[in-house]
């Protein structure tokens, strides 16, 4: 008896083992796929701020929704820097955020702009966001971002699998993403097209497969070549115009350009479970289209950004003046960014006074450019090249300086004769040294000069130097009577 | 990083764009391009803006805007 009853149930395990591994095996395979599933992706990248185009990107998406059953909307990166008033936001970006989410986008991947409020602040943004965000070459402390995730399912109404990872673009010398490394700490980053071989398992049980990268049009190609297994790729960083999608090595790789300019739009056609039609182009949305009219208030109302109108330092008396205005930018950029010696143009100067009570916009309509900071190891002769370039292109004093003086001599042609520099005490600069410079993109890049180290960008504008600068409290009476560039003609020059 | 623009190897600082590639290449060409005459084009004849971000080695080329049009 009790024989049998051991029989019994050691049959009823069995039964239920079995039950259980055949239950196992028939989730990990493939669902039967619905026949025929239309699906349609509109994606965005490199908005980079832009955002009043919102209005027309949710009516032409909200259009779709009601007339078709599975669409979906990603983002491919790069949504923050590059519009003051969104970059000013407390907290930064906020507008951004909350259009995303009004606009129900399904997916972001990560870009290297989204790093440049901090990793805090990106860590608040998508602890609010609606949306996942995707990026499989970045590694954090378990709990550090939780938020972040290598890849995702998602499934159309019908059960179609659509399984989507994410890549972000690195730099081949630091291997960070392009911002400020400073911005990335507690987080690792591998290269990304050797990530991506790692989710060609993904194929496997999904009918749909995507590579939601901000990688850059050259790279995205690349991963094409390599991994065939992919249906499609919507990428960024590179802010391409590719219309229509590209098929690469049967790989439809789409990218909508940047700035909100364009709305992104593949569309692909499921059939027997895999992808048998798919096509991509973009939508121009600089026309008169259609606006959802609750996003277009939504916009008028972060236009109206209210931190520009924030006092950020408060000076005894107006800094009017060239030498003045100039010689506060150079110490901003070489006190904020630690470099020895930096450098600002003239040209790049576009008022003749600041405010006693300096605001945000102030600083923006002293500095509209939005150049980032370069810094370049320079001996000191190279620096004379860079100080003669300036001057040659008009005859007169053109770099503002912090860090040192110079004074440039010439003769009765007006042709140099001697460029003089002094560290800021008065002495001579020694030859000998190796120095970190500073200067805007524009004049790392506009200016004729020769130097061996090429330079780089330290990911952030000479006008947020500026901002970071005098919210620190500085005395400004020091910019009442200051001259740190000097030109000293020869008695003989006739114009003299 | 190096970048080519029309066929002329251009080094510039890493991190840059394709505005400062373009600067450096020649301020004429430049100025043609901001004023919308001309228009800067990937390897491959799509278009790229002028605050696209670079990764060295990669190649452009400059265009009439009238030749090679794209915008609708």
């Amino acid at each position: 008896m009790k024989q049998s009853m051991r029989t019994m149930i050691g049959a009823r395990l069995f039964l239920l083992l079995l039950l259980a591994v055949f239950g196992l095996l028939s989730c990990a395979s493939t669902p039967p796929a619905p026949a025929d599933t239309r699906i349609v992706i509109f994606h965005s990248n490199d908005v980079h701020g832009k955002i009043d185009n919102y209005a027309k990107v949710a009516a032409i998406i909200d259009a779709e929704r009601k007339s078709s059953a599975n669409v979906f909307y990603f983002c491919a990166g790069d949504n923050f820097t590059g519009n003051p008033v969104i970059d000013q936001y407390v907290p930064p970006g906020e507008p951004v955020l909350e259009l995303l989410n009004r606009l129900r986008l399904d997916l972001m991947c990560l870009g290297n702009h989204e790093f440049d409020y901090g990793l805090e602040n990106l860590k608040n943004f998508a602890a609010r966001a609606r949306f996942p965000l995707v990026a499989a070459n970045i590694e954090a402390p378990p709990g550090f971002f939780p938020q972040l995730q290598p890849s995702l399912l998602l499934k159309t109404k019908g059960g179609v699998r659509i399984a989507v990872f994410g890549l972000i673009q690195i730099e081949a010398g630091n291997g960070l993403p392009s911002t400020h490394p400073d911005k990335v700490k507690g987080l690792v980053f591998s290269e990304p097209l050797a990530k991506a071989r790692e989710y060609k398992t993904l194929r496997a049980g999904n009918q749909v497969l995507i590579g939601l990268t901000h990688l850059g049009y050259e790279d995205d190609l690349r991963l094409a070549q390599q991994m065939p297994e992919l249906d499609v790729i919507i990428g960024g960083h590179s802010h391409t115009r590719v219309d229509p999608a590209e098929n690469i090595n049967g790989v439809l790789v789409a990218q909508a350009g940047s700035d909100n300019r364009f709305l992104g739009r593949v569309e692909l056609l499921v059939k027997d479970g895999r992808v048998v039609a798919k096509k991509g182009g973009l939508i121009y949305l600089g026309g008169p289209l259609n606006e959802d009219a609750e996003i277009k208030a939504m916009i008028a109302r972060f236009n109206q950004n209210p931190a520009f109108a924030r006092i950020i330092a408060e000076a005894p008396l107006e800094i009017s003046g060239k030498d003045a205005l100039g010689s506060l930018m150079t110490d901003a950029m070489r006190q904020v960014h630690g470099l020895d010696i930096a450098f600002q143009n003239e040209g790049g100067i576009r008022l003749k006074r600041l405010p006693q009570k300096i605001t945000v916009k102030d600083i923006y309509t002293l500095d509209p450019f939005g150049n980032q900071v370069v810094e370049i190891t320079m001996t000191p002769e190279e620096i004379r090249g860079l100080i003669a370039s300036s001057f040659e292109k008009g005859d007169e004093i053109d770099l503002q300086v912090s860090g040192i003086s110079y004074v440039v001599r010439t003769d009765s042609a007006r042709q140099i004769t001697e460029i003089l520099l002094r560290d800021a005490d008065g002495t001579p600069l020694a030859e000998n040294k190796q120095l970190k410079v500073g200067m805007s993109s524009y004049v790392a890049s506009a200016y004729d000069f020769a130097h061996q180290d090429p330079g780089r960008s330290l990911q952030s504008t000479t006008a947020d130097a500026l901002i970071r600068y005098l919210q620190g409290g500085i005395d400004l009476s020091m910019y009442r009577d200051i001259q740190r560039a000097f030109w000293q003609k020869t008695a003989e020059d006739p114009r003299s | 990083m190096q970048i080519k623009v029309n066929d002329q190897v251009i080094e510039i600082f890493s991190g840059a764009c394709v505005k400062d590639v373009l600067r450096k290449y020649s301020r004429i060409e430049w100025k043609l391009v901001k004023n919308d005459r001309k228009a800067v084009f990937d390897r491959h004849g799509h278009q790229v803006a002028l605050d696209g971000e670079l990764n060295g080695g990669e190649e452009f080329f400059i265009k009439n805007i009238e030749l090679a049009k794209t915008e609708p």
